[in-house]
This record gives structure tokens, C-alpha cells and sequence, in this order.
């Protein structure tokens, strides 16, 4: 159980590639931080470079108050878990586990009654005598787990674990990745480029784009009041609508324009410009699929047409193309709709959308940065 | 009419199978009628010189008790240290040296791969002079053969990297990873993960080490320069062959053939199933 803190942290190849640019985090004790971002952006170097994997080119990575930047892997504390599970293939489920505590000279018969003990909790003791080639996926990374949770470190690492599994199998792996945290109330730091499993596991979230940490905050914090147009875009499925348009400050009311038509910004965002002083200006606005509703068409509301209906089960998505072409996508609830409504839900169909002042979300073209943030 | 056309393959088949059978038959009766002579020799106890028949007409193990009564049983001794000697360092050197170039990073760790690989394009012949002048100084010719050609063995051993380095490059990264994190010192990780998976470029190696020396003449020769007790087998027996040496020892010649082969003939066939996999998958996944 430790802390983990990067300072100024900064990855650069031999080629003078910058992977990680002055990396700053905090990370308490027992918190699960999960590190998210498209592939590229640095979120694995950084894992590796806490691990010990990978030099650490400038800055300071703290474990528990004491600098690693110098320690090898084995002396930091870490247990790693790998997105190829990274058995060894030439020994048992039993051995593969017991590996690193036969390497630290622990008592055999301590070795047993821990590796039976995480076998347990994870459900794979049948399999203990065979060799991971005849394990299926699932089961493989539950060793890897294993192999990773008898290590009793200060900081669990999580390299993509759930990535090479399929989908239904990842679903349940993430439910007992959050009973592990809880058994082993120790500190986690995840790297996904999910962002399902970034939402559902993480106290806290990093994102990250190209090597530079784009927001760091909870689940709600990024989903609710993202710091910029790239977060906006990248947390919340299908992604959020982005519409170029103007913010009117009329005496002191706000209001928006998108495709010509006049919504008012009121409640709590309408305050938070009015406090901000905000002036009429551009803006790109963004509005989550989940947030516009079908309207009937008149004053308010955003005719369109529909293009593209993907049905989900319990919800559809519509795809639909406004008079100046722009595309959004509205995601409604089947309960929603009665089933003549349903029925009128195929290309073609001219239809309305509009949303309210308390989901938008208003972003500088420039900077891309959330004005209320 | 599908039936017959099938006939007709098969019977194509068989013809051009049945071709390659007695071709190949012929190549292996080809290929084997002289190790069968000299075993055959080697039995003969009628005459020491060359005769014209195959068939001994007396049997008998004169020509391998002699062999122990000759200088044979040092030359021998001498060529199974410097086998052995090598064997083992070549192998460590040469697999230390593997895995450094597959798994570490550092500078000039390419030109240095490029370096050994055209040094070794160089025909060793050419460094002949130079090395027995170096060895020669040191003391370590004529009498002192063996650790001589076990030192020069051993020196150049890191530049055959190329077989075992490819096999390592296949061995996953995250493997050495996970041990390391696991606790494992780099060199735990050679000898406990990567070694047990590469059994069979660990077997080649050994197998290749042990060979070169073995059959060694040219430089052996050279190395002892005329002092019977710096040989080894094959320049001690060579000495044999000789216009006035070959009558009287043709036929212990021949039992000292079958005696030289004999180690690697069963060492082969002990670790036969490795070697194939060995230098296929090497160079396959290499």
C-alpha cells in the first residue's frame, strides 16, 4: 500500500521522439487510477516507466516518498500484470505463481498455502498442474493476476489486462477486477484505451493524447465537465456531438444558435457564463447523443432528416443529417417510442431534435478548451 | 470417369515415388559404403596394410587394442579436453552473448552485429600465422596445444551469435519483463525463462561447439607442430598415413576412425530431435 507520485515526468527516445511530456500526478495510497487514451498517447511508457521497464528520461517517480527512478523493477514494490499475460510457458499454473516467491527464498510450504490461496480467490486451483497452453484466454489472465497477487506489493499495474479478450469475457473479467481491488485494498494503476473500463474501474481518470495529460478527475468529473474538445470527444459512447456556432449574450441571457434556430441557455450553465462575464462570441458547442430529445418540428426545434437508424436493443441511435449537412447522432431509449414511432424510424424520414440549456457544453474554436472549466 | 483420372494420379504417384526411392537409395548406399569399409577394416587382423577385399578373413579386436598400446590414447584424451573445454565455454559465451544482442539496447550495439558478421566471412585459415605467433609467445604450442586451442576456440566464440540470437528474438519481450518485475536478476532471467524455451538452440550450440574442435586438423597440426603429445586424433593419426607409416597401421587407422565416431555418433543420436528443431526454428523464426 503506497503512494505514487510523478514529478515532471518526461519519456524521450533515441530518436529524440518525446513519448511523455512533464507528467505530474498524484496518486494517493489505495486509489485506483486508471490512465486512458487512443494508442500512442504515452499512457503505457508512462506505466512502464513507474514499473521500472523503461528509463525514465527526466522527472522523478515516487514510490510510497522514496525516488525509483534508479531501482530495478524487483526492488519497487510493483506487481505488473501484462496485456499478453506473459505466462511462462514452460511451467505449471502452480509455478507461474509461485515464481517470484521462490525467488525472494520464501519457505515452500508458505509458497503453497499462497498460491492456493490466490488460486482460490481467482477460481483457477483445478488448473494448477497444467501448463498455460492449455488454458483458454480467460484463464491465462487470471493466472497472470494470480502471479501478480501474491507478490503482496504496494502498487498493482495493469498494462491493457482485459484487451486481448473477447467481449463478453472482458465484461466479466472487469467485475472481478473491481472484487480483486477490494480483497487486495491496495493501490492500482490501469492503462486502457477503453473507456468503459476507465469509467467503470477508475476513482480517478487520466487521459491522455500524444504524451501530455489532457484531465485528470473521476469518472463524473470528465463525463460531466470536460476540460476540452479531445476529452468531450473521447469519454461517453456513441461521442458527443460538436456544432459550430455562436454563444449570444443578450443583457445578460444567453443564448445559442445552432442551424438558425434560438435555444436558451438557462439554469446553472447560463449562470456559470453570466459569471464568467462571457461575451457573444464563437463557440463550438457539444451536446451528448443521450442528451437530445425528438422533437416535434416549429419554433425550438432542429429539423433534419435521418440517415443511418442502428438499433441496440435497448436503445436506438439515430444518425441524423441537418439542412446545412452537419451530422449528429441522437440516442434515444426504445421505451421511449411507441411502436408507430418506431415504425417511422427509417431513412429518409424528416424529423426534429432539440436539447436544453443544462447539457451543452461550450468550447473556444482556438484553444478547444471548455469555457466553464 | 472422375475414378479413373484418380487411378491415373495414383499410379503416377507411385511410379515418381518409386523413382525417388531408388535414387535415394543409391545416394545413401553411396554415402554409406565408406563408413562400413572402415568399420570392416577394422576388424581385419590378417594383414596391417591395404588389401583387395572388404571382407576380413579373420576377426578379431587387435587393431582396437593396440590403439590403446599407441599414442592414440593421449591424442584422444587431448581432443576430448579441448571438445569438452570449448563445449562448455563456447556454449556460455555464445548464448550470454545472444541474448545481450537480442534483448539489450546500447550504442554501437548495431556496427558491432554488422562487425562480427563480415569478420566472420573472413576464412579463419587467414589468421593462422598471426595466432600461432600470439600463441607461441604464450607458451601455449607443441606440448601445450590443448589449452592453446582451447583458447583460440574459445576466443572468437561470440561471433557465432546469429542462430541463437534469431531464436531469442522470438522468445516474447514481456516474458523477461514479467520475471524481472517478478524479481528475477537479468541473469535469473536468462538461465530459469529464456534458456528452458530454447532448449533446442541450447542443444545446437552445445552440439556445434563440441563438433568444430573434434574434427579439427588443419590448425591442431599447426598448433603442435610436429610434438606428438600436443596432437589430437586427427593429426595423430594422420601421422599414420605416411609412405612409411601405412602398412603398419592401416588397419588400427581405421578402428581409430570408428572410435573417434563413436562419441558423436551417440551424442548426435541422443540430441538428434533438438538439433532439427534447433536450426529449423532458428532460422524460420529468426
Amino acid at each position: 500500500m503506497a503512494s505514487v507520485k510523478l514529478t515532471g515526468v518526461k519519456k524521450i527516445y533515441d530518436n529524440k521522439v518525446v513519448a511523455v511530456h512533464d507528467f505530474d500526478l498524484d496518486i494517493k495510497d489505495k486509489e485506483f487510477v486508471v490512465f486512458v487514451g487512443p494508442s500512442g498517447c504515452g499512457k503505457s511508457t508512462t506505466l512502464r516507466m513507474i514499473a521500472g521497464l523503461e528509463d525514465i528520461s527526466e522527472g522523478t517517480v515516487e514510490i510510497d516518498g522514496e525516488v525509483v527512478n534508479d531501482l530495478q523493477p524487483k526492488d519497487r514494490g510493483i506487481a505488473m500484470v501484462f496485456q499478453n499475460y506473459a505466462l511462462y510457458p514452460h511451467m505449471t499454473v502452480y509455478d507461474n505463481i509461485a515464481f517470484s516467491l521462490r525467488l525472494s527464498k520464501v519457505p515452500e510450504d508458505v509458497v503453497f498455502e499462497k498460491v492456493n490461496k490466490a488460486a482460490k480467490i481467482l477460481g483457477i486451483t483445478e488448473y494448477l498442474t497444467r501448463k498455460p497452453r492449455a488454458l483458454s484466454g480467460g484463464q491465462r489472465q487470471r493466472v497472470a493476476i494470480g502471479r501478480a497477487m501474491v507478490r503482496d506489493s504496494k502498487v498493482f499495474l495493469m498494462d491493457e489486462p482485459l484487451s486481448n479478450l473477447d467481449a463478453k469475457l472482458r465484461n466479466q473479467m472487469r467485475a472481478e477486477i473491481i472484487l480483486l481491488r477490494k480483497q487486495l485494498d491496495t493501490t492500482f494503476i490501469y492503462v486502457t484505451h477503453d473507456q468503459t473500463e476507465a469509467m467503470t474501474l477508475g476513482d480517478r481518470i487520466v487521459i491522455m493524447k500524444d504524451g501530455y495529460i489532457m484531465q485528470v478527475g473521476t469518472p463524473t468529473e470528465v463525463f460531466e465537465m470536460p476540460k476540452n474538445l479531445f476529452v468531450a470527444g473521447f469519454i461517453g459512447a456513441p461521442q458527443m456531438n460538436f456544432i459550430n456556432t455562436k454563444l449570444i449574450n443578450e443583457g445578460g441571457k444567453y443564448f445559442v444558435e445552432p442551424f438558425g434556430v434560438r435555444l436558451p441557455v438557462d439554469g446553472e450553465k447560463g449562470e456559470a457564463l453570466a459569471k464568467r462575464k462571457v461575451q457573444t462570441r464563437d463557440i463550438v458547442l457539444g451536446v451528448r447523443p443521450e442528451h437530445i430529445r425528438l422533437a416535434k418540428p416549429g419554433a425550438g426545434a432542429i429539423s433534419c432528416t435521418l440517415i443511418v437508424n442502428e438499433m441496440m436493443g435497448s436503445e436506438f441511435h439515430l444518425h441524423v443529417e441537418t439542412k446545412d449537412g452537419t451530422r449528429l447522432i441522437v440516442r434515444v431509449p426504445t421505451v421511449d417510442l411507441n411502436k408507430a414511432e418506431r415504425e417511422e424510424l427509417v431513412s429518409g424520414h424528416e424529423m426534429a431534435v432539440t436539447f436544453e440549456g443544462k447539457v451543452m457544453h461550450f468550447f473556444d474554436p482556438e484553444s478547444q478548451t471548455n469555457l466553464l472549466v | 470417369m472422375n475414378e479413373k483420372r484418380h487411378m491415373g494420379l495414383k499410379s503416377l504417384n507411385r511410379a515418381s515415388n518409386t523413382v525417388i526411392y531408388i535414387l535415394l537409395i543409391i545416394i545413401s548406399i553411396v554415402w554409406l559404403l565408406p563408413f562400413v569399409f572402415i568399420v570392416l577394416q577394422s576388424f581385419r587382423v590378417e594383414n596391417t596394410y591395404q588389401v583387395g577385399y572388404v571382407i576380413p578373413q579373420q576377426w578379431g579386436l587387435d587393431n582396437y587394442i593396440r590403439l590403446w598400446t599407441s599414442d592414440f590414447k593421449r591424442w584422444y584424451l587431448n581432443t576430448f579436453i579441448i571438445a569438452l573445454a570449448s563445449a562448455v565455454l563456447i556454449t556460455i559465451i555464445q548464448l550470454c552473448m545472444s541474448y545481450t544482442l537480442s534483448r539489450f539496447r546500447f550504442k554501437l550495439r548495431g556496427p558491432l552485429m554488422r562487425f562480427m558478421l563480415i569478420l566472420g566471412m573472413f576464412p579463419g585459415m587467414l589468421t593462422m600465422i598471426i595466432l600461432y605467433r600470439v600463441l607461441a609467445d604464450l607458451g601455449l604450442t607443441q606440448t601445450n596445444a590443448v589449452p592453446g586451442l582451447i583458447l583460440v576456440g574459445v576466443a572468437s566464440s561470440g561471433m557465432g551469435y546469429y542462430v541463437s540470437k534469431g531464436f531469442f528474438d522470438t522468445i516474447p519481450k514481456s516474458l523477461d519483463e514479467a520475471a524481472r518485475v517478478d524479481g528475477a536478476t537479468r541473469f535469473q532471467v536468462l538461465y530459469k525463462i529464456i534458456l528452458p524455451l530454447a532448449k533446442p538452440i541450447v542443444i545446437y550450440t552445445i552440439l556445434t561447439a563440441f563438433m568444430g574442435p573434434w574434427g579439427d586438423y588443419v590448425f591442431a597440426r599447426y598448433v603442435a607442430m610436429g610434438t606428438s603429445a600436443g596432437y589430437n586424433v586427427a593429426v595423430g593419426m594422420y601421422s599414420w598415413l605416411t609412405n612409411d607409416q601405412i602398412n603398419n597401421w592401416y588397419t588400427t587407422f581405421c578402428a581409430g576412425g570408428v572410435i573417434v565416431a563413436l562419441p558423436v555418433t551417440i551424442l548426435f543420436l541422443c540430441l538428434q530431435k533438438y538439433y532439427v528443431e534447433g536450426v529449423t526454428g532458428g532460422a524460420v523464426k529468426g
